[in-house]
């Protein structure tokens, strides 16, 4: 019987070591409507003016219709609070906090395989940075101006009032190839205007709490502790939440001479010279945009969670249970025996 | 036949230390996959429910308290540097510390401010596994009898398991020599101030630990522990290389498959080679030590479902939190009570088993140290 006892230990270590296969199918078929705003945030569609920021979610390969949404707040943030603030549910990394953003609206779900080259079966627990193949990009842009790839972190960057900020599902894709949300940046009534923002500066030093000039530091909710991604150059991963790595840019803009430094020359030329071109001008035509919606009709996150998970009312009321009847059960246990001991 | 085998079975005996590893060890795994409160109190619970039924009255036995303590305390830490350094994670902020400024090097890290409920909770659900894990452990030094754990090593084991066994005896020898000391001073009816008190204890405490662990050592020694005959340097060095190197390996690889976010390609290829490499050590160290054991602890049924228990709490967490994530490590994004579903929570149930199924223990004074399982209970005349 004891020689049995280190081929148990290996079996296992064996057992546990094979990752479960296939989910219940019961759980996929949920996915498609895993949404959910909180309506009491925010406003559905475009802003309207340009004092609030329009925030666009766009699911790129996960499927699921893109969501746009109005925070018209009459105060300056982060971009993490214009996100939270149009009602969009998130979740960050268990490493990082909020300060890198995993899931958005549920997405990818914890029960979701995403398709990572290498990786088919991948499932994004919220641990750890994401992959580089699979994460949630982050964008913005002025209104009329194009797409660009934020080289700033969530909670480092300050929202354009009148803006865009776009996060888009980026699965397998580079740092060029990033993909550009499917929306125009052009708020309705306003089409055919000039972009007149001028582009961001990128960070200036490796320190993760420097802050974009114009974002109040004490104001913002966790202005330091962001670290997401940021100087974590031995993961490489999802770019879009580091403000360390250059990597994405202004490459991933639409247009010719987006952002870049080329552009900055010409700022200050006025007069008798000609009219600039065009700086950063989108070249996305409204009518082209894909179908989106303002997020209405989705149901609240902590239901479709629950739902996922197959959690149940009764089983934490149970546990509770089950915990003080096992507890009581060891000191009359205890008691018992030093009775008889003495 | 089948009866008598029962009765045999239930008949008060120790039972086999390396059950009782196997059956905590597979419990600590259960915990080490989750952070959900409810299924980390249920472990809790159940750990605690079969030490209280199942311990003896060992010196070891007792030592359970301390590591309870040592829980609650890590929980206690854990939840205090949320307070500390910058627990503003979220936005139900609970509490509005004054912020201290610090230099711009020490960029990243943040003293007091505000703390949201969000961070606390996070840095509770954090303690309460590790807490539960070092509760796990606890329960098998209390369990397991760390001398027939000794004896019980395969020769081939024999090396790496003398060191073990040694260093996991220590904490249990701490808190026997603690109450020991304690016993001693409250017979002689001293009091003092508190400081006095801890000057008091400590020293002989200690003392008395590293005198013991000396006695340990020297009995070890007239029994022929530590003898491995007369092999040449080089076998020696050979076997030394390999047994650490592969345990080391094998440490790695066991690290990379239970935590979620290490590599995968990390996990198997190096767990393999660790395996390799230490069963390679064990079949040289074990051709070389050549010892006998006297009436050698047997594993019979209890060993069997007590092992076999722990072992399905572990994988039967595997299994569900690679389907279902979201409920083993509940959401702080928006507050609610953490969720929880039926399957993890019968899974950790099942750990519940070696409080039924396995013999009560020995009595004292009859069950001594080297006494094996199967002799027959001394009568006592009367």
């Amino acid at each position: 019987m004891r020689r049995l006892l280190p081929l148990a230990l290996v079996v296992a270590v064996v057992l546990t070591a094979v990752p479960a296969t296939a989910p219940p199918p019961a759980v996929v078929g949920l996915l498609e409507t895993a949404s959910a705003i909180d309506h009491s945030k925010g406003t559905p569609g475009f802003c309207t003016d340009d004092r609030g920021v329009t925030v666009v979610v766009d699911f790129q390969e996960l499927g699921g219709t893109t969501i746009v949404r109005c925070f018209p707040g009459a105060t300056d943030g982060t971009g993490l609070d214009a996100l939270k603030g149009a009602g969009f549910q998130i979740a960050g990394v268990q490493r990082w906090g909020e300060a890198f953003i995993c899931r958005i609206e549920n997405r990818p779900a914890a029960n979701e395989a995403v398709a990572v080259d290498g990786r088919p079966d991948y499932r994004e627990a919220c641990l750890d940075t994401p992959p580089a193949g699979a994460y949630w990009s982050y964008w913005h842009a002025g209104n009329n101006c194009s797409w660009s790839y934020s080289q700033w972190g969530v909670k480092n960057r300050s929202f354009l009032r009148g803006g865009f900020e776009g996060w888009s599902f980026s699965l397998n894709a580079s740092a060029d190839s990033n993909p550009v949300p499917r929306i125009a940046p052009v708020r309705p009534g306003t089409t055919g205007q000039r972009c007149t923002t001028d582009p961001e500066p990128p960070p200036t030093s490796t320190d993760p709490a420097e802050q974009q000039p114009g974002v109040d530091p004490g104001g913002s909710s966790g202005a330091a502790g962001s670290g997401g991604g940021f100087g974590d150059t031995s993961s490489g991963a999802a770019p879009g939440s580091g403000s360390g790595s250059a990597g994405g840019g202004p490459g991933g803009g639409t247009t010719g001479g987006s952002g870049g430094p080329g552009g900055e020359a010409d700022g200050s030329a006025g007069g008798a010279l000609p009219a600039p071109l065009p700086r950063g001008q989108t070249t996305q035509d409204p009518s082209d945009n894909v179908v989106f919606t303002g997020g209405d009709e989705a149901r609240d996150v902590d239901d479709v969670i629950r739902e996922q998970s197959g959690a149940s009312r009764y089983a934490p009321w149970a546990t509770a249970g089950l915990v003080l009847l096992l507890l009581v059960g060891a000191g009359i246990t205890a008691a018992r025996r030093r009775a008889r001991r003495t | 036949m089948v009866g008598s085998q029962l009765a045999g079975n239930l008949l008060p005996r120790d039972l086999h230390p390396l059950a009782w590893w196997v059956w905590a060890l597979g419990l600590a795994v259960a915990a080490s996959r989750t952070t959900n409160p409810w299924l980390l109190l249920l472990v809790t619970a159940v750990v605690v429910h079969v030490v209280v039924s199942r311990r003896s009255d060992a010196p070891w036995a007792l030592a359970f308290r301390m590591y309870v303590y040592l829980g609650l305390t890590i929980i206690a830490i854990r939840v205090f540097f949320r307070f500390v350094f910058g627990g503003a994670e979220g936005t139900t902020i609970i509490l509005r510390l004054p912020e201290i400024p610090l230099p711009v090097w020490a960029a990243g890290i943040r003293l007091f401010g505000d703390v949201s409920a969000e961070s606390v909770l996070g840095g509770l659900y954090d303690g309460m596994r590790l807490a539960t894990m070092v509760i796990c452990v606890g329960a098998a030094n209390a369990l397991a009898n760390p001398k027939r754990l000794l004896k019980s090593m395969p020769s081939a084991l024999y090396e790496i398991g003398t060191t073990v066994t040694v260093a996991l005896a220590v904490f249990p020898q701490l808190a026997e020599s603690t109450q020991r000391v304690r016993r001693a001073r409250a017979l002689r009816g001293t009091g003092g101030s508190r400081f006095e008190v801890l000057r008091s204890i400590v020293v002989p405490v200690l003392e008395d630990a590293l005198d013991r662990s000396l006695t340990l050592a020297a009995s070890m020694d007239s029994r022929g522990y530590g003898r491995t005959g007369s092999p040449s340097r080089a076998s020696r060095r050979i076997t030394g290389t390999l047994m650490a190197t592969g345990l080391v390996g094998v440490c790695v690889g066991v690290y990379s498959t239970l935590d979620g976010t290490t590599p995968a390609l990390l996990a198997t290829p190096m767990l393999l080679a660790g395996l390799g490499l230490a069963v390679a050590g064990f079949v040289v160290a074990g051709r070389r030590v050549e010892r006998s054991q006297y009436r050698p602890d047997r594993w019979r049924a209890a060993e069997l479902a007590t092992a076999l228990s722990g072992i399905a709490v572990a994988v039967a967490m595997f299994r569900t939190s690679s389907v279902d994530p979201t409920n083993l490590n509940p959401s702080l994004t928006t507050l609610s009570w953490p969720l929880l579903a039926w399957p993890p929570v019968l899974a950790i149930l099942v750990g519940l088993l070696p409080a039924i199924a396995t013999p009560p223990p020995a009595p004292p004074h009859v069950g001594l140290d080297d006494m094996p399982d199967d002799a027959p209970i001394p009568a006592r005349s009367s």
